[in-house]
């Protein structure tokens, strides 16, 4: 008897956006060669709660950022990004002295079958796999934990949360893996400082802005002084200050309607009856509509403008076996592409 | 309108797009100058020590009205070269630059300049492999530090601009790197040869859609077309369509109902 095939939740999302990117991320099992520097910043941050929360101590949470961060004083890109860990994390630390909730279980994979709710039947090709950031108990109901960076934390982004068809449907499958009943999600969410290290200016930087003051002033003169760079530790302080801001740690806690397990377990089966036929007939068209979701290119755009080009295949992808999500040692350096 | 057989896999050279880099003086215009009725748009000077057909292209404006004159075809060339496509992407930058009265591509917003740019140099070069003439396409080589899942290393790509570079690598049948291979003679003095990498690697970008070249090669236009024309090796045109998997379309039916 075949073995079931693993699914995730990343598939058939990428699945229902874009059959093309679907295909070339999990029947061709390509990623591109480079990674995404966005995506890497919130695996880190994924690990850096994991940490605190197992334990609430600070220290092992600044180590992991320094380690993560090794080359920051040669990388720009790196310096910046632990400039940020680290004043979000402190901030996170000292925003929740104490918490409301207890932990049950931190980082937890799952695993269930996809049933057909016509029939009751589980489906003999697929199993869905996942995992949650972890499980909480309030008073004496439980909640789902799920972690979330975001640029910022609009009326939109809130709004949005309740079509996260995501985490509802992970849901469903904890309660069956762990046997407790799930009320709703507690969406902890740490907005990324938008402040960057001021860099001063050069000399002639500086001489050209003061002639500009000067040609302005009706005195001729200008008290204008070079602007010096920023130092770590007046860089660090500055986003220390930031996250003493209200708003930048957000707490939403949604409930659960049971009656959407049912819609969800539905439009998941449908999903897999969409996949079988596209995999029978080998073929999955593109959704031009989704090439720019999120306002750029799509990881697989070159790929699809070039026709799946061995060239562009060969030098700009590689292949990476599918949902390293789900992988436990090495997850938060290797990067989900979507 | 429609077709009614398939085209045969591309057979001639000067069917081909071609992109061909590497470091400053190592022979890519030479090695281009040996292509069949070749004729060099010229967007750097360089060629100097060279004996060949060339247009001297200075801007954009120039370069569209050389491929126009090239379309109409009343002319003997069959090979035309870019050379070198960083430039004409310059060229590229300033026009649009100034068609749209900015400073820079930036000025636009929301990446609208980049976008604009890369959307007339991707038609103009899209318009010139269509022609029926082979295409090469010449750029510089750069050290580029890559950030992969794995770690951080070096690696050896064209010049051209992160976007444009993608759009010229989706273009091409052939991404030939020209390198300085360097062995050790008898006595253990360094020996140098000029050669063409054909086949991806890690360290550098190349590739072969025709399948036809071996992965070293002297950079050398007689040995490359001996090379190119041995009896090809099947192309490798497209990443392969899905096939089956067994136990597709089991769930059509459930065996039983589960309950």
């Amino acid at each position: 008897m075949e073995a079931k095939t693993t699914t995730t939740y990343s598939m058939w999302s990428l699945f229902r956006n874009c059959r093309k990117a679907c295909e070339w991320r999990y029947i061709h099992e390509l990623v591109p060669l480079e990674r995404d520097r966005n995506l890497a910043f919130g695996t880190v941050i994924h690990k850096c709660l994991e940490i605190w929360h197992g334990g609430r101590e600070l220290a092992p949470v600044l180590d992991f950022i320094d380690r993560t961060y090794v080359e920051r004083a040669q990388n720009e890109d790196a310096k910046r990004n632990w400039h940020m860990a680290t004043a979000m994390m402190m901030g996170y630390a000292a925003c929740y002295p104490v918490e409301e909730f207890e932990i049950v279980v931190l980082e937890k994979t799952f695993e269930g079958g996809i049933v057909n709710p016509a029939t009751g039947a589980p489906s003999r090709s697929f199993v869905l796999a996942g995992r949650v950031d972890g499980v909480v108990r309030i008073g004496d109901q439980h909640f789902l934990l799920e972690h979330k960076t975001a640029s910022q934390v609009d009326a939109d982004y809130l709004e949005r949360l309740w079509t996260d068809f995501q985490i509802v449907l992970y849901s469903a499958y904890v309660e069956q893996a762990l046997g407790i009943r799930i009320a709703g999600i507690l969406y902890n969410i740490l907005v990324k400082a938008r402040l960057q290290q001021g860099r001063g200016e050069t000399e002639a930087e500086f001489e050209t802005r003061r002639d500009g003051l000067i040609a302005k002033s009706k005195t001729g003169k200008s008290g204008a002084k070079r602007r010096l760079p920023e130092s770590d530790d007046e860089f660090q302080g500055r986003l220390l200050d930031k996250y003493t801001e209200p708003g930048m740690f957000h707490r939403e806690m949604l409930y659960l309607s049971r009656d959407r397990f049912e819609t969800l377990e539905s439009e998941l089966w449908e999903l897999t009856q969409a996949f079988l036929d596209a995999r029978r007939r080998g073929v999955f068209y593109q959704n031009t509509a989704f090439c720019f979701h999120y306002r750029r290119p799509c990881a697989y755009f070159p790929l699809c403008r070039a026709d799946g080009s061995t060239n562009v295949i060969d030098n700009l992808y590689q292949k990476v076996s599918p949902h390293e999500e789900l992988r436990d040692e090495t997850s938060f350096e290797e990067v989900s592409a979507f | 309108m429609l077709p009614t057989k398939k085209s045969p896999p591309k057979q001639d050279l000067a069917d081909l797009t071609v992109l061909v880099y590497g470091p400053s003086k190592i022979g890519k215009s030479t090695w281009c100058s040996r292509s069949e009725k070749a004729l060099f748009l010229a967007t750097e000077p360089g060629l100097n020590s060279l004996e060949v057909f060339h247009v001297p292209i200075r801007t954009w404006e120039e370069l569209l009205a050389a491929c126009g004159e090239i379309a109409e075809g009343k002319h003997p060339f069959k090979t035309v070269i870019l050379d070198t496509v960083d430039n004409a992407y310059r060229m590229c930058s300033d026009y649009i630059c100034a068609k749209f009265k900015i400073e820079h591509e930036s000025d636009l917003g929301y990446g609208k300049g980049w976008a604009l740019i890369n959307n007339e140099f991707q038609r103009v070069l899209t318009k010139l492999a269509f022609l029926p003439y082979g295409l090469f396409l010449v750029s510089h080589s750069q050290e580029k530090e890559i950030e992969t899942r794995t770690g951080k290393y070096i690696r050896i790509v064209p010049t051209l601009p992160d976007k444009a570079r993608k759009i010229v690598l989706g273009m091409v049948d052939l991404i030939l790197f020209c390198d300085l291979e360097v062995t050790s003679d008898e006595s253990g003095k360094p020996v140098y040869r000029r050669v063409m990498r054909t086949k991806p690697n890690p360290h550098y970008e190349a590739g072969d859609r025709t399948g036809r070249l071996p992965e070293t090669i002297d950079l050398n236009f007689q040995a490359f077309m001996e090379a190119f024309n041995k009896p090809a090796a099947a192309p490798r045109a497209s990443a392969p369509r899905s096939v089956p998997a067994p136990g597709d379309g089991q769930d059509e039916k459930p065996a039983s109902t589960g309950k």
